[in-house]
Formats: C-alpha cells, structure tokens, sequence
C-alpha cells in the first residue's frame, strides 16, 4: 500500500487559511489503512478546521482515491459535489489521488499528508518501506527481499562494508538488509544466486512519469 | 618503480592516506608529507570522507603527481553517476593518475551536509568493472575510446563488517571483476592481518593492512562503535592503564606492522599522523634506520 503521515493540523488550517468552505476528502485505500488519511482523520480534521473557523461543506472517503471512477461516475460525484459547494478541497489522499482530484476540478486543492512510501503493515501499526517501484524487479534473486528498497544505498552486489553489528550504518534502528538476504538463501539452499555479479542496473525502467496501458 | 611495478615486484608495500583540504591551500598538506617523500610507495587521496565536502580529490592526485609523490585516487559511487565517473576517470587518467581505489562511498546523510541527493548509480563491484572497461579500450556502452587509460585498480575490504560470507563473496566479485590491491579497514590483531592477508591473496589480489593509530581512549572507543569487534580488549585495557596512550598506540601499531611485514606484503596507514616518525619507521622496516 502506499503510506502517508497527517500534517501538522496547524500546518493544514495555516494552507487553507484563504478559503472559507473546505470539502474534505479522504481514501480508504492507504490513507486510511494507515490511519492518516481515512475517513476517521478526515472527520477528525474538519472538527479541527470547524473549531478554527472553517465551515465543512463535506466529508467523503472513497475505497480508492486514485481511481476516477471512484470520485467521479455517473451513479456518484463527489468532485461536482465538492466544486459546487466549497471553495477548495482538502485531501488526506495520496500524492496520486491528490492530483487526481486537482486535474478534475476548477477550485483549488490542497493537501493535507506527505506521501511516504510503498510498504507493508505489521501489528496495524508498523508499517515499513518495502519497494521502490524501480521497474525492473530483482527479488527472485535476493531471497523476495529488495536490497534496492530497503539498502539506503541499493546495493545489488551484496553488503557495504558499513554496517554496525549487523545494523545498517545509515539507520542504526534497523537491521542490514544483506543480514536478511543471507538467512533466507541460506535457509532455501540457495546462497550461491549471490555469486552473480549483478550489472548496472538500467534506470530507464526509472525514469518517470510511467504509464501502463492495458490491452483491450 | 611506480607502484604497480612495485606491487609486482614483490616488494612489502606501504601506502598511506590524505585528505584534500577543505578549502583551496593545498601546500600545507604537501609539506607535511614531504618527510615521507621516496619512503611511502603511494599516498591514497579520499573522496569526500564521510560524506564533508573536500577539495576534488582528482586535483590533489594532479598536485601530488607534480610534487613528486605517486597518488592512489579513491573514488566513490556516491556523488557521480556512471557518465560522471566515466569521464572523470578518463580525465584523471590524461592527467597522469594511473593508480585507482574504488569503493561504494559513506552515505550522504552521515556527512555535513545530510540534505544532499544521494547517487550510487554504480555499486563498486561494478564501478571496478567499469575501471576495467576503460582499461579495454571501450566505455560502458562499447563505444571505442580514443586513447585509452591503463589503470592500476584497487578496492578496499572490511573484515569486521557483515555478513562474513557475503563480505567475503563481494571481496571477490571485487577481484575477479579487477581490483589488483585491496586496502581493508583498520585491523589491530596479527591473527586478523593474517587471516585477512590470506584470504585476499588466495583470490588473486595483494592485500595492504589498514592500520590507524589510536591517540586516546577516546578514540579507540571510536573506532569500536564503528567496529565493534575490531579493536581487541586487551587494547582497550592497556590503553587504560598507560601514561601515554598516543604513544602506546603508535607503538602498537608499527609493532603490528613489523609483524605483518613477516607474513603479510604491505600496509596501508589510514593516518599520515607524525611523518618523521612514520618516514624513521619505514626506513627501519627496510633496514636502513637504528631500529
């Protein structure tokens, strides 16, 4: 899922400050899985904005922020609901679903989360970068275990000479990902995919914006 | 003889490390080591260590090529991506600079200036890859070179870094891929050097011990958070007890070098710290001093 953090509320109000009635849209995808973005903060926001002199022209939260469908049908549009009765819209959506909403709207919209990154969720409250969408995907190799998202450095070749006790020398709280790699091709007999030496990567399969176009 | 010459002869080697300035007065770099002039075989020049803004290493190899000394120019994977260190490989080797350490780099953020955008397009198994390319005439891509260089290539190793064995693996991807040297992080155990000396010969490559003085306690305890199981216990408790720690750790080291110069075929010292002293102690490696 894609996972973002709240801004500050005070930080919110202060970006809004010129614009009196605010349309709050949420997502139920990743925003709300990680309970930054859901309709339970976006509820908790428009309180806050109330309080502070904003009047809330609405509350939604669609399953899927990111998709065009989903906010604007036929059936269901909460962009024409939110553009005839505010003055802008605030969104706890993703750095996508934003950007939607922004591209299919005349008022302006404003954010109210960073993006952070594609990850996993643990114990429904750790949640951790896992891949970095680079294009061109290298796990089969390296255990299911991405040396590119989760080494600082992506190193494809095996471990910097920089970790600290098995720590990654970049973030002490986390653990050398090479640590992993190891145990797990060790535990799979199959240590001997690490002997490779691994090519530059091309990073075309990098460079953004990227589409995909599905075949009909 | 230049280094690599040396190298091959067989000779026990000794190369040292300097910082370019932080700032443009070089001179009083040079002249600190000018006692060390003919004694240590190549001085290696970092790159930004730690990720703080220094003077281009590539112009302090050009300045120490005109003085008199031979460079070793470290390169890092970390500022330049594969067209940068393709080009500046090329330009330092137009300008004279034939012997090459290349590794990974520190990270950005451990450095002075921790907003920067971090590269590392190249890891540096691929960077020496890329080193040895140049050698064969060609770039990256396969175009053809006009004029091509003949570098010395060498790669560095830590042998108190995890895990052992894909340390080890990554040490020779390093050397088949044609790192010729390896300088390691400091060591201050005999049984290490010789450990280590073996395990890099054994895969081709000359291995040159690092050795750092320790001045302090301070710095010892340093050095072990870095590397915790590199400095042995009975260092740290001597360190402890003596009057003069910056003595005891000088001597403690060129003891380790004496050793190593028995078994091993050279040392690297990662600090030029007191250059007579250290230009006093080679001659008595190479049996020209007092002892």
């Amino acid at each position: 899922m894609v996972t973002v953090k709240l801004k500050p509320l005070f930080e919110i109000a202060q970006l809004l400050k010129p614009y009196t009635r605010v349309f709050v849209i949420g997502c139920q995808l990743g925003s709300g899985r990680c309970k930054n973005g859901g309709l339970r903060e976006a509820f908790k926001v428009a309180g806050y904005l109330e309080l502070h002199g904003f009047k809330i022209s609405g509350v939604k939260s669609p399953g899927g922020t990111c998709i065009l469908e989903r906010l604007s049908s036929p059936e269901r549009d909460i962009l024409k609901e939110a553009e005839s009765s505010s003055d802008a819209i605030l969104s706890l959506a993703c750095g996508a679903g934003t950007q939607l909403i922004a591209e299919n709207v005349s008022i302006p919209v404003i954010t109210g989360v960073n993006t952070l990154f594609i990850g996993v969720e643990r114990e429904r409250k750790y949640f951790d970068e896992y891949c970095v969408a680079c294009g061109d995907c290298v796990i089969s190799e390296t255990g299911g275990i991405c040396p590119v998202a989760r080494c600082p450095k992506s190193l494809i070749n095996g471990p910097c000479g920089g970790a600290i006790a098995g720590k990654c020398e970049v973030d002490p709280s986390i653990p050398c990902i090479w640590y992993k790699i190891e145990s797990r091709l060790d535990s799979l007999n199959s240590l001997s995919l690490l002997e490779r030496k691994v090519p530059p990567k091309d990073y075309r399969s990098w460079v953004y914006p990227r589409r995909l176009v599905l075949e009909e | 003889m230049g280094f690599k010459e040396k190298v091959s002869s067989g000779k026990f080697l000794i190369t040292a490390e300097i910082a370019p300035p932080r700032g443009t007065d070089w001179g009083g770099i040079v002249n600190s080591i000018s006692p060390l002039k003919g004694k240590v075989d190549a001085f290696n020049i970092t790159d930004c260590q730690r990720s703080m803004v220094r003077m281009s290493a590539l112009s302090m190899g050009k300045i120490l090529l005109d003085k008199g000394y031979e460079p070793i120019l470290q390169l890092t994977c970390r500022d330049r991506n594969r067209i940068a260190l393709q080009s500046d490989l090329l330009g330092a080797y137009a300008l004279g600079i034939e012997n090459l350490c290349l590794m990974t780099g520190d990270f950005t953020t451990l450095g002075d200036q921790p907003e920067a955008k971090p590269v590392f397009d190249l890891d540096s198994v691929q960077l020496i890859e890329l080193a040895t390319t140049l050698n064969s005439g060609k770039l990256l891509n396969g175009k053809e070179l006009k004029g091509s260089p003949s570098f010395f290539i060498g790669a560095v190793f830590n042998p108190f870094s995890g895990p052992y064995r894909l340390q080890v693996l990554k040490l020779k991807k390093k050397i088949e891929a044609g790192a010729k040297f390896i300088q390691t992080q400091p060591v201050y155990d005999e049984k290490v050097a010789k450990e280590v000396s073996e395990l890099v010969s054994s895969f081709g490559a000359v291995p040159l011990i690092g050795l750092l003085p320790i001045k302090s306690l301070k710095m010892a305890n340093f050095i072990k958070r870095l590397n915790p199981s590199s400095v042995p216990d009975s260092l740290v408790s001597a360190l402890e007890k003596v009057k003069d720690p910056a003595r005891y750790g000088w001597e403690y080291t060129l003891d380790l070098a004496r050793s190593i110069s028995e078994f091993g075929r050279g040392v690297h010292f990662m600090l030029v710290g007191k250059p007579q002293e250290l230009a006093n102690f080679i001659d008595e490696l190479n049996g020209k001093g007092e002892g």
